[in-house]
């Protein structure tokens, strides 16, 4: 119970998905439909390497299978800001939007990720990080003035 | 950080199932932001809203989980009914098709969820009384033989909406006022969040860490 960047496959399904998609690959007749199973569940795993196989599995479908496009890029987006990849994902929220602007689900993605990334100070890092490198800036030019007097 | 006190007493988690363009995202969007979408696009995968409503007194959060109804997520999409406290199943009274369906959706539901989950049968688009295909009598009759609440409800003029959500979190915490429904059984549905405002603050952020770490 959470929301879509955090709540997590059941180990069960992510098993059953695996089977399916292993099952398919072993006959060397992978169908996007298994493998986008897969990678769904994949992608809400609460490991890391899950997620990353499941991005990897996701990136293969958006450039080889024309149909899923929307569902491949929301996904993306879902399993790169679990990674914390917060730029990434939020690079495909915007071309999803390009696509199909104003869609609502994908809208309130891009919400829940901001408000992620403010709740874990990134944004304020990110600021803070600019001020420290002004001030660094601003003293080595001190020193240097200084230095050549 | 953000949490402080809950301003909530229980979180309730309902799901939204049916047939494909049945107006399951239009009825979760005008019950969380009493606006009709007017264009609304397929539902990838899940879709996530959340309310705080009050039921005798008590301020209860609903968790929503809106399903998509294309039948290519449907393998998928079924691990979010487990752990439901609320079903909401619904039809479009235009479409007999999307009726025809219900017996199915409701096998899953009833496959997948616990005895205790109360399942709320919505006719949608009531707003749309020359194209009806499906009779009220009818579906009354089919949720009174099932022991489904049944309402008829649009999306579009949010008739009957706000009403399936809080009937729904009423008959919940009904059962769990006469102990039918046991909170701590991890498929309930429903958390307690026992925490009286300026107390306790420190459990509750134990509680809310918790609640981050997606565990």
């Amino acid at each position: 119970m959470a929301d879509v960047l955090t709540e997590t496959v059941l180990p069960e399904d992510l098993k059953k998905f695996e089977q399916i998609y292993h099952g398919q690959l072993y006959k060397n007749d992978v169908t996007p439909k298994a493998q986008f199973d897969y990678a769904f569940c994949l992608v809400r795993s609460k490991y890391p390497a899950d997620i990353q196989k499941g991005i990897a599995l996701l990136e293969d479908l958006y450039r080889t299978n024309e149909e899923g496009q929307r569902d491949y890029l929301y996904y993306l987006a879902i399993g790169t800001a679990r990674l914390k990849e917060y730029s990434k994902a939020l690079g495909y929220v915007r071309s999803f939007l390009s696509i199909e602007p104003g869609n609502q689900q994908v809208m309130s993605l891009e919400q829940t990720i901001k408000k992620k990334m403010e709740k874990e100070g990134l944004m304020g890092m990110a600021v803070a990080g600019g001020v420290l490198v002004a001030v660094g800036a601003i003293v080595g030019v001190g020193m240097a003035i200084s230095k050549s007097k | 950080m953000s949490t402080g006190p809950y301003n909530y007493s229980y979180i309730f988690k309902y799901i939204i199932i049916g047939d494909m363009g049945v107006g399951k995202s239009c009825l979760l969007h005008q019950f969380t932001e009493k606006k009709f979408m007017a264009d609304c696009p397929h539902t990838i995968g899940v879709e996530f809203g959340t309310r705080i409503i009050e039921v005798s007194g008590q301020k209860i959060k609903l968790q929503i989980w809106d399903t998509a109804g294309q039948e290519r997520f449907r393998a998928v999409t079924r691990s979010y009914y487990r752990g439901a406290a609320g079903a909401l199943m619904v039809y479009d009274i235009t479409r007999r098709s999307t009726y025809n369906h219900l017996s199915s959706w409701l096998t899953d539901t009833r496959n997948l969820t616990n005895p205790s989950t109360v399942i709320f049968l919505i006719g949608n688009k009531c707003d749309l009384e020359g194209q009806r295909d499906v009779t009220y009598e009818e579906a009354s009759k089919f949720a009174e033989e099932n022991g489904l609440l049944f309402v008829e409800a649009s999306a579009k003029t949010g008739d009957n909406v706000e009403e399936a959500f809080l009937e729904t979190a009423k008959k919940i915490y009904q059962s769990i006022q006469d102990g039918r429904l046991d909170l701590n059984a991890a498929e309930s549905g429903v958390q307690h969040k026992p925490s009286q405002p300026g107390r306790n603050n420190l459990s509750n952020d134990q509680q809310a860490n918790k609640d981050n770490c997606a565990c």
